[in-house]
């Protein structure tokens, strides 16, 4: 079976593109997938990171492409999960060192070899965006609840149709608490203006920073939502794309249950 | 009013028509004929009129062609000595566009021009993303949304059967009279002719609401309030 290229983008930086990528990336290779991520941020490589691995780098994804090394020697095998591999991006090169017709053909060798590869695409929409998009079948438009977010995706979203891309969307960062008082944009607001399929909702989350600064695997986390709503978001990749999507919802407080039951909360 | 006019210039029709406009008696003369089927024909009708053509004001109307002065004379002294109308005089070129104008419009409806008409409407279907624009050279009708950050920019009308979130310029070619109409009016900046007005955060009502140019500002209406169009008499090309 030729495996599955998925970009994850957004436009503007910031919204937990390198979070989501380790995160999906590692819970589909939980699944039993072959699985590369690959950090298209060339200049400003995270996602080696992210996932704790920044000291074995020796070849990363300027040297694949370009010949200098192969695909199994560029890919760094994670220490935890056994199917997960990361294509590291180079620090010391600019985004022009990649042509889009070289990365295209780079995609088709990555389709033998892995099941799921998922690149990680840089902020913005210039020449790291054209790299990326070039080669995927899918996207995952990944998207915060703030104006100025809704924004970029919306022009990427442009994009990604007009290069043939279906994206699909990943709606980060929900504050419950927030959009239940109203001073949030609800994930509603955002789908009514993008007006693209959903593929799943995640909570703001501490965990995540705690897992990004350790280089631990955040889906390990037992306790964070966000874990949660990535593996669920994996499942659905895999085919199961049935399962439902669990709005985050704001956790009521001992007292606030009390409260309730009584009708007096407001 | 009687109207003996009628716009076919046949050989066959009468040499001398004659119909009311305002307060003054219109004679269309045939200058084509001679002068005496003229003079019978302005005596049948005149004849008709009896007291009538007391000091009336009468206009005589040698048609496009032009006729010289002297059966326009001719005609003036005929018509004061024999029937004592007030005055006679040429008509006037501003009245004759106004009737010809008045005519022509008369003359659409009954023919339904606009089965003839081929459309200056772009007409589009979909969603106007962040960093879209559309560039319509006449009326615009989208079908579908305009996100925050969209473009939509047209010669005259925008028509929006959706939300209006983005940017929306009407009437670029200086038509003030051109609208911005949306179902859900909530654009971020809107132009009409060269007026500028930021836009609204909400929509106001249900209804579909629309801007238009009134007194050098946009002003933005419920649609079907404030029904823009419905005291036109009849359909009419935009």
């Amino acid at each position: 079976m030729e495996g599955k290229i998925i970009v994850i983008t957004s436009g503007k930086g910031g919204v937990g593109k390198t979070t989501a990528t380790a995160s999906i990336g590692a819970a589909l290779a939980m699944e039993n997938k072959k699985v590369a991520v690959i950090d298209m941020d060339i200049g400003l490589r995270n996602l080696d990171v992210v996932m704790g691995l920044e000291n074995r780098i020796v070849f990363n994804i300027v040297d694949a492409v370009n010949g200098k090394c192969k695909v199994q020697q560029a890919a760094i095998k994670d220490r935890k999960i056994d199917n997960l591999f990361l294509i590291p991006a180079s620090q010391s090169d600019n985004k022009n060192v990649i042509s889009p017709a070289a990365m295209k053909n780079f995609c088709k060798e990555l389709r033998t070899e892995f099941d799921f590869v998922l690149l990680d695409c840089p902020a913005g929409i210039e020449q790291g965006f054209e790299n990326s998009v070039v080669g995927a079948d899918e996207a995952i438009v990944i998207c915060t609840p703030e104006v100025s977010a809704v924004r970029d995706a919306d022009r990427v979203i442009g994009l990604l149709y007009a290069k043939s891309v279906l994206p699909k969307l990943l709606v980060n960062r929900i504050v419950p608490e927030m959009v239940a008082r109203g001073d949030m944009l609800s994930h509603e607001d955002v789908v009514d203006v993008l007006s693209i399929d959903l593929i799943g909702l995640v909570p703001m989350d501490d965990n995540v920073v705690i897992s990004t600064n350790t280089g631990a695997h955040l889906i390990h986390n037992k306790q964070s939502q966000a874990g949660k709503a990535f593996r669920r978001i994996a499942m659905r990749l895999n085919g199961n794309a049935d399962l439902p999507i669990e709005v985050p919802r704001a956790k009521k407080g001992f007292w606030g249950k009390l409260g309730f039951k009584r009708g007096r909360n407001k | 009013m009687e109207d003996f006019d009628s716009q076919t210039s046949d050989k066959k029709g009468p040499a001398a028509k004659l119909k009311g406009v305002g307060d003054s008696l219109w004679v269309t003369v045939d200058p084509d004929r001679s002068e005496d089927e003229i003079k019978e024909e302005i005596n049948n009708v005149f004849q008709r009129l009896n007291h009538l053509a007391i000091g009336a004001r009468v206009v005589i109307d040698p048609g496009k062609k032009g006729k010289s002065n002297e059966l326009i004379d001719l005609l003036e002294q005929l018509l004061k000595e024999k029937y004592q109308v007030g005055s006679v005089s040429l008509p006037p070129e501003v009245r004759e566009k106004q009737t010809n104008a008045e005519n022509r419009i008369r003359q659409r409806d009954l023919d339904r021009s606009w089965y003839q008409y081929s459309s200056d409407v772009l007409m589009l279907t979909g969603r106007v993303r962040s960093g879209q624009k559309i560039n319509a050279r006449k009326h615009l009708l989208l079908l579908g949304d305009v996100n925050p950050g969209g473009e939509v920019v047209a010669g005259g009308d925008i028509i929006i059967l959706g939300n209006l979130r983005g940017i929306a310029w009407a009437g670029q070619s200086g038509n003030e009279d051109s609208i911005i109409l949306a179902f859900d009016f909530r654009p971020t900046q809107v132009q009409i002719a060269g007026y500028v007005a930021a836009g609204t955060s909400e929509a106001s009502g249900k209804n579909p609401e629309f801007a238009h140019v009134e007194n050098g500002t946009i002003i933005v209406e419920d649609y079907i309030e404030a029904n823009p169009f419905g005291r036109l008499p009849w359909p009419k090309v935009r």
